[in-house]
């Protein structure tokens, strides 16, 4: 919050009541489909809040109704206690970073970033656009056009160019679509110390897991109009509630079993002749056929008849079928003898060897890192996606 | 890579310094048939123009011209003509301005509005070109004649006493053969030079920038003037030249529209060239004419400053 | 450094080259050279007699034509001579025309044509220059035996020498009575009130000048400089007080018809043409304008015994009377009057085609101007019309 400067703004809340952003029963409907279905959100304030999910699921058409650039059909946009879900785009707290940046390519950096403070009769805004500038390392650019930059210098002056305003929600559209992996990475650290450094409420849309589960504090993980699953992004990826979610955050092996009912706070499985014990609190579901999913890093693996230091079930009979070296790990895709292909993950601590395609393995598992799903869902749902 | 092929003849590299100096001449090739169109249709009537604005004003068609340096041309056609000059500059403002409002307008709604309609609104735009200049603004003459139903209509309205107010028309309640006349001929005639490089240039436009704006509290209005007018300039630029250049010599309205006291600086040269045959004077007028209109284009360019946005 | 300096030099050198090669070429290269020419040394081989034809170019809507019985008098001259006419109405103005045969007559080459017809001052001016061929005066007897007195010695072809006049005619005002009070003068048409912005003026600056010099009581036959001021600043002041709704040339009756100009200075047979009973033609009261249409051989043409026929033929007056029943314009031959008797009697006493004496005796011609001065007085009539 010390970065954040005081002076002369009218739309920073004053502190007391919070100011979360608030979705109640938030729909878009278009002649052809429903983009957005009744959709409830909370991001409390000062958070850093992802939306995430594939192209296409509503994530942008919600962005662009809280930044008023979209009429909702129904349902309302609250933040704190007031309602701007049918305020004009100017006059909401709410800024945003585009996704292509949409900077003004007839004004320069520093015109760019105080176009906001000109717009509400700020006149003097100079300190404030060279803190900004600084903020973003765009001192030296001020007297440059957007098009002589490069993209992750573009980025930074989209975002000091919403940043200035001090909305009370800053939302970003895919902010870093357009850059190269390593500017992206980079990047994803920067925007994630600003938001700590200023404090205010950030809400990224992106399609990427890996960018979301880098910089926010809750993601939303968003499906064909609805919100599958919220949380912290370790919570989501350790213990999905969807295959969706297991599918487009991280990878999963899921392999069919049968339920056969609950035991205190485990729910036992029987998959593949043996029976996997699942905590409550990770199984989905209690009855009936069910996917048993386990992460491919949480698989160990060992050459037939070798020890597995786990305490878990052990597999037998599967046979190494592709191996790819990734340097900090070896993923190995092990046929089952069910016909499945698991996807195991190990560590190159450098204890054993690598594998060879054909080697019979086992393998094995902790039950507590296991989660169980409704097998109701497509167990593919969400990889195809990214 | 020339040098190269300078010190050493012999070289194997040569036969590679060959290929591209071929494929320069094929540039200077594809370049001939302009050069010598602009040679045959824009340097040679220049220098003819030039040299009869030198002509000894003592010549005629049938006695003869020389060139004789005789500057004083300019001076005497300068002196004699400056008030169509002044006139064409004023009627041609006039009109370049108001195509600029009406234009903007229509290219605004055809660029953002149309929907589907955006093709059809384009062709009404240019379908004027279908019939002559010419016999579309003579129309312009039935439509506007005294005893029309326009004029009856513009009196009732008062409208013809606004005009009158103004200046755009005469004392006597018509509207053919005044300022006004001459002036609406101009911007009909001359609007779809204006409409279709302000509506390229709209089209260009980013409509997520006007989101930007709004987004950064930029009423609809303000965002207009901040972020779509300067980002149209190039078209406005493109547009005014487009219609203030031909507006500015054009004597083809006056000439129909007008009144002998509504005659612009292209009447003048006209007559001189064709009637008076007075090579001179009309020569030396049409190197007047052109010297301020470059002279003001290269200000207006100046001034708008449209590189910038390249 | 020396790559540097030899590329000023270069530099230098070129653009002294080129600012030497467009002097030169301004100062050469477009200089138009005098035009005039000697008839005597650009007379063409006549082939009249092995090649029976005859170009003509005249005025649009100037010769009667076959219409179910009546036998055109071309037709008649086809007939009777067995030479094939090739008439075209392509003059539609004398400076128009004049651009259009300049460059040929200029430097001495054939225009393609025999014969063509002109008004005075032009006919003159091309007299002057030498581009038009003397007629043979034993080829064209009626010519000189029945051409009419007022017509017979204009100054500038003193013996018809050169020229034959095809028509005549007179300029006065026509006005729409449906619409205008009587006008009598062309001072009322150039001052009074109520037409103010509802006239047009003719662009001929003979007919149009020599009504003003009129108004100032000044003879258009020979006139002053001081009175030519005086007429051209009456004329400026009319003009600046908005009297005038435009100069024309030959499209005034459409505005006069319409309504757009109440009133106009006009040319007789037009209005009789123009078959509106509103719109009539009246001599002014400070006089009338005369001119004619003249046939002229140019330089080159090649059928100039054919052309000589054609301008005997025209002087018969049984064919003149034929010619000018049909385009109401005044006929330049003697003795046609009597011979209109049997081709439509209700034409005997018709002013526009017959002038009495007493008409007549108001008409006025402009007078004869050499190149010099026709540059001076256009310049000075255009200074007030054209701006």
């Amino acid at each position: 919050m010390s970065q954040v400067h005081e002076t002369g703004t009218a739309t920073r809340a004053p502190s007391g009541p919070s100011r979360d952003l608030k979705l109640a029963q938030l729909t878009k409907e278009y002649a052809t489909f429903t983009a957005v279905k009744a959709l409830d959100l909370v991001v409390p304030q000062g958070k850093f809040f992802a939306l995430l999910g594939p192209s296409g699921c509503g994530k942008t058409t919600t962005l662009r109704m809280v930044a008023g650039l979209e009429t909702p059909t129904s349902g309302t946009i609250h933040l704190g206690d007031t309602e701007i879900t049918y305020d004009k785009p100017y006059k909401r707290p709410v800024n945003t970073v585009f996704q292509n940046y949409a900077l003004f390519p007839h004004l320069n950096i520093a015109k760019n970033v105080a176009f906001g403070l000109e717009r509400r009769g700020i006149k003097d805004h100079k300190k404030q656009v060279a803190d900004m500038l600084e903020l973003v390392e765009l001192t030296s650019q001020a007297h440059k056009k957007p098009t002589q930059m490069s993209g992750g210098q573009q980025q930074r002056v989209a975002l000091a160019r919403a940043l200035i305003n001090q909305p009370e929600v800053l939302l970003l559209d895919e902010p870093l679509g357009a850059l190269d992996l390593k500017l992206r990475r980079g990047m994803q650290l920067e925007l994630k110390r600003i938001q700590t450094e200023v404090g205010l409420t950030f809400v990224h849309v992106t399609h990427d897991q890996e960018e979301a589960m880098t910089m926010a504090d809750t993601i939303a993980v968003m499906n064909q109009g609805v919100i599958e699953q919220m949380g912290a992004p370790n919570e989501l990826y350790e213990n999905p509630r969807t295959t969706f979610v297991a599918n487009f955050l991280g990878q999963s092996n899921l392999i069919a079993g049968e339920i056969e009912g609950r035991d205190g706070d485990l729910v036992k499985v029987r998959v593949q002749g043996a029976v996997a014990s699942i905590p409550a609190d990770r199984a989905h579901s209690e009855s009936g056929k069910g996917w048993l999913g386990i992460r491919p890093e949480k698989v160990l693996i060992a050459e037939a008849g070798q020890p597995i230091d786990a305490p878990g079930d052990v597999i037998t009979g599967g046979y190494v079928t592709d191996v790819s070296f990734v340097g900090v790990s070896t993923q190995y895709m092990v046929k089952m003898p069910w016909g499945q292909e698991l996807m195991v993950f190990e560590q190159n601590t450098g204890a054993r060897r690598m594998l060879p395609v054909g080697t019979k393995v086992d393998i094995s598992w902790r039950p507590e890192f296991a989660f169980l799903l409704d097998a109701s869902q497509d167990a593919k749902a969400g990889i195809e996606e990214d | 890579m020339t040098s190269t092929a300078g010190v050493a003849p012999a070289n194997p590299h040569e036969t590679a310094t060959k290929a591209p100096r071929g494929r320069k001449l094929t540039g200077y090739w594809l370049i001939l048939p302009g050069a010598l169109w602009l040679l045959v249709f824009f340097v040679i009537p220049f220098y003819s123009l030039l040299a009869a604005s030198l002509f000894d004003p003592k010549g005629s068609p049938l006695t003869g011209y020389d060139m004789t340096w005789h500057f004083g041309n300019f001076v005497d056609a300068f002196d004699q003509y400056k008030g169509q000059i002044g006139r064409s500059i004023l009627y041609a403002g006039i009109a370049t301005l108001t195509c600029l409002v009406v234009g903007y307008v229509l290219a605004y709604a055809i660029a953002f509005k149309a929907g589907r309609w955006k093709n059809l609104m384009l062709v009404l735009v240019i379908a004027p070109f279908f019939t002559s200049f010419l016999l579309r603004t003579l129309s312009w003459k039935l439509i506007l004649a005294d005893d029309g139903w326009v004029v009856s209509a513009a009196q009732t309205l008062h409208l013809t006493n606004l005009l009158n107010l103004i200046g755009l028309t005469s004392t006597d309640d018509r509207l053919l053969a005044t300022p006004f006349a001459v002036i609406a001929g101009l911007t009909y005639n001359f609007l779809p030079f204006m409409v279709l490089p302000l509506y390229a240039s709209l089209e260009k436009v980013d409509i997520r920038l006007i989101e930007a704006s709004g987004d950064l509290y930029a009423s609809p209005i303000r965002g207009f003037f901040k972020v779509t007018f300067p980002l149209s300039l190039p078209g406005v630029v493109a547009g005014t030249l487009l219609t203030f250049i031909p507006a500015a010599g054009d004597y083809v309205n006056a000439q129909l529209l007008g009144s002998p006291n509504t005659r612009m600086v292209g009447n003048s040269i006209q007559n001189l060239f064709t009637s008076q045959g007075d090579y001179a004077a009309a020569g030396a007028l049409s190197v007047i004419l052109m010297v301020i209109i470059v002279a003001a284009v290269m200000l207006y360019v100046r001034t708008a400053g449209t590189e910038e946005l390249v | 450094m020396a790559e540097l300096d030899r590329r000023t030099v270069l530099k230098g050198v070129g653009g002294a080259a080129f600012v030497g090669v467009s002097a030169a070429a301004l100062k050469y290269g477009f200089n138009t050279p005098d035009q005039k020419q000697n008839p005597a040394d650009r007379m063409a081989k006549d082939v009249s007699a092995t090649d029976k034809r005859l170009v003509f170019s005249n005025w649009p809507e100037y010769i009667d034509e076959d219409d179910g019985k009546y036998v055109s008098t071309l037709s008649q001259f086809e007939k009777d001579t067995g030479i094939k006419v090739q008439y075209t109405a392509d003059v539609n103005d004398n400076n128009e025309f004049f651009a259009k045969v300049k460059n040929q007559l200029g430097s001495g080459t054939s225009t393609k044509r025999d014969l063509f017809a002109l008004t005075d001052w032009m006919a003159a001016r091309m007299i002057q220059v030498g581009w038009i061929q003397k007629l043979d005066a034993s080829k064209v007897p009626n010519l000189h035996a029945n051409i009419i007195d007022s017509l017979a010695k204009p100054e500038w072809d003193p013996k018809r020498d050169y020229s034959a006049p095809w028509q005549s005619g007179l300029t006065g005002i026509a006005y729409n009575k449906s619409k205008a009070g009587e006008i009598k003068s062309f001072s009322e048409l150039i001052s009074r009130k109520d037409l103010k912005g509802r006239v047009s003026l003719l662009t001929e600056m003979r007919d149009t000048m020599g009504f003003m010099l009129l108004i100032e009581g000044a003879d258009p036959e020979n006139f002053t400089d001081a009175q030519w001021q005086k007429a051209t600043d009456r004329l400026a002041k009319a003009k600046g007080d908005g009297q005038f709704r435009s100069f024309t040339g030959n499209d005034y009756v459409q505005d006069l018809a319409s309504g757009n100009v109440l009133a106009c200075e006009a040319w007789s047979g037009d209005i009789a043409n123009a078959g509106d009973e509103n719109l009539v033609w009246i001599p002014p009261e400070e006089g009338i304008i005369i001119w004619a249409d003249n046939m002229l051989i140019p330089n080159m043409a090649t059928h100039q015994d054919n052309a000589e026929k054609w301008i005997n033929y025209y002087y018969e007056p049984e064919v003149a009377a034929k010619l000018a029943n049909y385009n109401s314009y005044i006929c330049p031959v003697k003795g046609a009057q009597e011979a209109m008797e049997k081709v439509n009697p209700d034409n005997v006493h018709n002013e526009l085609i017959f002038p009495t004496e007493k008409t007549l005796a108001k008409t006025h011609r402009f007078m004869a101007l050499d190149e010099a001065q026709i540059r001076t007085y256009e310049k000075d009539f255009s200074d007030v019309t054209g701006s």
